[in-house]
């Protein structure tokens, strides 16, 4: 099923590879990629969709939020949202 | 003071007493700066504050480093050049990162306006390493490089600990900085996340809900994995245990986590579990998982693991590993040693006592009935033997290492362990190469301590080059190779799943004689054990010389490791070999091929 996840990240050099590294890593094709600025330069929002079970979602999820430079991952259609 | 001279400044102020490492150009003004460290501040005998230990290679500094870590509890510093010094570093960073282990790892770049320029000895660690470290950071701005190295040592010992590298241009180590003496980064993410996680507790109603399952249940078992030693919980399990009486099975990792000898241990659950232990998970009724994560040499098929289990309960410092292999009736995420302290303090104080006088009887016929054994009438020399041998002089307190293989898996499971930190071994990578180099380290943290490396033919070559830096550094190490001429665990899975084919696992071709390597890099005491009737004597004298010694031993090649859960079965179809007795009749193996590993 296709999940639409936003992730908040600090805005430096490799983060980004980091977040898409976890989910190749993990198996997941990242379907679309956004990465915008947010009001504080230091910080920019990720929006990416895959295709994911749902029971596989929360992992990710999970995984996704233990790399250091993550500052919140949310998952706006669902409940599993944090 | 110079951008090298504050990475060992902030080394120091974290209380590193010994590095590993490799020099080069990348390097080189850090190499300068602990140096000139070393020399200043020397103590009064002459010795340096922080020793640089200098392996034959990269690879050995981060297996150093991380057995010192595993040691001690304390992060182990490797520091290495740009390139190849840094690639070569990649396994021990993934193997600690799996294991759970707090290195920080300092390399030199190239200079930053060279960096993307395919400069000489430039590689892309910050990405190499990002994908197999806890963190990695590339500094790119000089001002930031002291609060990083100070927050790399933070995030490699807080929550689940972990390798962190630290990526520093040349440039960055020549900048002129002013030392504050404090101040991290702020990581506002990972510090939130940290910060929930540490200050969780349970409430009642957790406690309630936890001693309503346990009163409740007839054959309730602890599984304890290396959470118990990362967390230092080694001495609340025991008093968990002494107040509710759980049995307990501890995974490779977890080893020493609860006295083996104990009258309530199972010993090794798993693949090569012991037959008591698996026995005990299949017929327990309530699991109490601390610091494990039902990985799949432990639960290679998930929905069979524990089948009779009505309960099982998870206490992790990770959030991500509650239920990602198998769900849980109930978790808890925080420290384990409160977690723990908690339960044992409710339980007191609420009087609760499982009566488990049945279940206790049970456990001790399955240690009776489904004893570890071998053939002890063979003329061979069994490797089991040698282990069991060399164990009733350490008496679970020797600090043991190992390579990877069939040695490994007989190493775990004939030596007692009685205290955590005293087993070290490359449990979830599995890499070859690990035990010498991991001695070594641990050594330099047990300066005292009987350090035993219990290798094996294939696995002792990956590091050979490390035996020098035993005797250069004039380490008392003890290092036995069990020699099965060959890959003695390729050859048992051979066996079983292909037919006997020993594609590349036979080494009866090669040359090398151990015993001259040996002695050709400054061990003096270095034999080889060829006979049965010699082994009790030769142990003994091996074990009591005063100083690096290295003993080859001649084992059975046909030698086994027993019992073996193949990949895909569960425990009930646990092979036990003819020395184990088997509960049931042992399913044959499948001799087609198999895609499990
Ligand atoms: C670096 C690395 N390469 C390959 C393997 C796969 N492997 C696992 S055990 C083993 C054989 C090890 O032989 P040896 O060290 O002699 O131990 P034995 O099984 O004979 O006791 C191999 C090749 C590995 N674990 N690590
Ligand atoms: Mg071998």
């Amino acid at each position: 099923m296709n999940h639409t996840l936003s992730i908040l990240l600090q805005n430096e050099a490799g983060a980004l590879v980091r977040v898409a590294g976890l989910f190749a890593a993990r198996g997941y094709n990242i379907d679309t990629l956004t990465v915008a600025a947010t009001h504080d330069p230091a910080v920019s929002r990720l929006t990416l969709s895959l295709q994911c079970d749902d029971d596989a979602l929360g992992q990710i999820l999970q995984q996704t939020r233990k790399l250091v430079d993550v500052l919140q991952v949310a998952h706006p259609a669902n409940a599993l949202a944090a | 003071m110079s951008g090298a001279e504050v990475i060992v400044q902030v080394i120091a102020h974290e209380g590193v007493e010994v590095m590993f490492g490799y020099s080069g150009g990348a390097i080189l003004p850090v190499y300068d700066a602990v140096f000139r460290y070393n020399a200043e501040h020397a103590r009064a005998d002459g010795s340096e504050p922080i020793p640089l230990v200098v392996p034959a290679n990269e690879q050995g500094a981060g297996f150093m480093a991380a057995g010192y870590a595993r040691a001690s509890g304390k992060v182990g510093v490797a520091i290495v050049t740009s390139g190849p010094g840094a690639t070569n570093m990649v396994t021990p960073v993934r193997d600690s990162m799996a294991d759970s282990i707090p290195l920080v790892v300092i390399c030199g770049q190239v200079g930053t306006a060279a960096i993307g320029s395919d400069a000489f000895q430039e590689a892309p660690i910050s990405n190499i390493m990002g994908a197999c470290a806890k963190h990695v950071f590339l500094v790119t701005d000089a001002t930031q490089l002291e609060a990083t190295v100070r927050t790399a040592f933070t995030l490699a010992r807080s929550g689940r600990p972990g390798p962190v590298v630290v990526d520093v241009p040349k440039d960055v180590q020549n900048a002129a900085l002013s030392f504050r003496g404090a101040g991290e980064l702020a990581l506002n993410g990972y510090r939130a996340r940290l910060r929930a996680v540490e200050q969780a507790t349970l409430s009642d109603a957790d406690c309630v809900a936890l001693f309503a399952a346990l009163m409740q249940a007839e054959r309730p078992l602890i599984y304890a994995g290396g959470g118990v030693i990362a967390a230092d919980a080694a001495q609340a399990l025991r008093a968990f245990v002494d107040a509710f009486g759980l049995p307990v099975t501890t995974t490779l990792m977890g080893l020493g986590g609860f006295d083996s000898t104990d009258p309530l241990a199972l010993h090794l659950l798993g693949m090569h579990g012991t037959a008591y232990a698996n026995y005990a998970v299949e017929d327990c009724d309530f699991v109490l998982a601390l610091g494990a994560r039902f990985d799949d040499r432990v639960a290679g098929v998930p929905g069979k693991f524990a089948p009779r289990a009505k309960f099982i309960a998870q206490v992790d410092i990770d959030p991500a590993e509650i239920g990602k292999v198998k769900s849980v009736d109930w978790h808890h995420v925080g420290p384990l040693k409160r977690a723990l302290e908690r339960l044992t303090a409710y339980g007191r104080a609420h009087e609760l006592r499982p009566q488990l006088g049945a279940w206790h009887a049970h456990v001790a016929e399955l240690k009776r009935v489904h004893a570890m054994n071998y053939d002890r009438a063979s003329a061979l020399i069994q490797p089991y033997a040698v282990i069991e041998a060399i164990n009733r002089h350490a008496q679970g307190r020797a600090i043991v290492s190992t390579g990877v293989g069939q040695h490994q898996m007989w190493a775990a499971q004939y030596f007692d362990f009685r205290a955590p930190r005293h087993w070290l071994t490359s449990g979830s990578m599995g890499t070859m190469g690990f035990g010498l180099p991991a001695a070594i380290g641990a050594q330099f943290a047990q300066r005292d301590k009987l350090v035993i490396d219990i290798d094996g033919d294939a696995s002792i070559r990956m590091n050979i080059g490390e035996l020098e830096t035993v005797t250069t550094y004039g380490l008392p190490l003890k290092i036995v190779v069990l020699n099965n001429v060959g890959d003695g665990m390729v050859r048992q899975w051979q066996k079983l799943y292909f037919k006997g084919r020993f594609a590349a696992s036979d080494k009866s071709l090669h040359k090398k004689d151990f015993v001259l390597a040996a002695r050709a890099d400054g061990f003096d005491w270095a034999r080889r054990l060829e006979r049965n009737d010699a082994l009790e004597s030769t142990i003994a004298d091996f074990l009591a010389f005063d100083g690096p010694a290295f003993l080859e031993v001649m084992i059975d090649p046909d030698a086994g490791v027993y019992p073996m859960v193949g990949p895909g079965a569960s425990y009930a179809q646990m092979i036990t070999g003819d020395f184990i007795a088997s509960r049931a009749m042992p399913v044959a193996p499948e001799a087609t091929t198999t895609h499990m590993f």
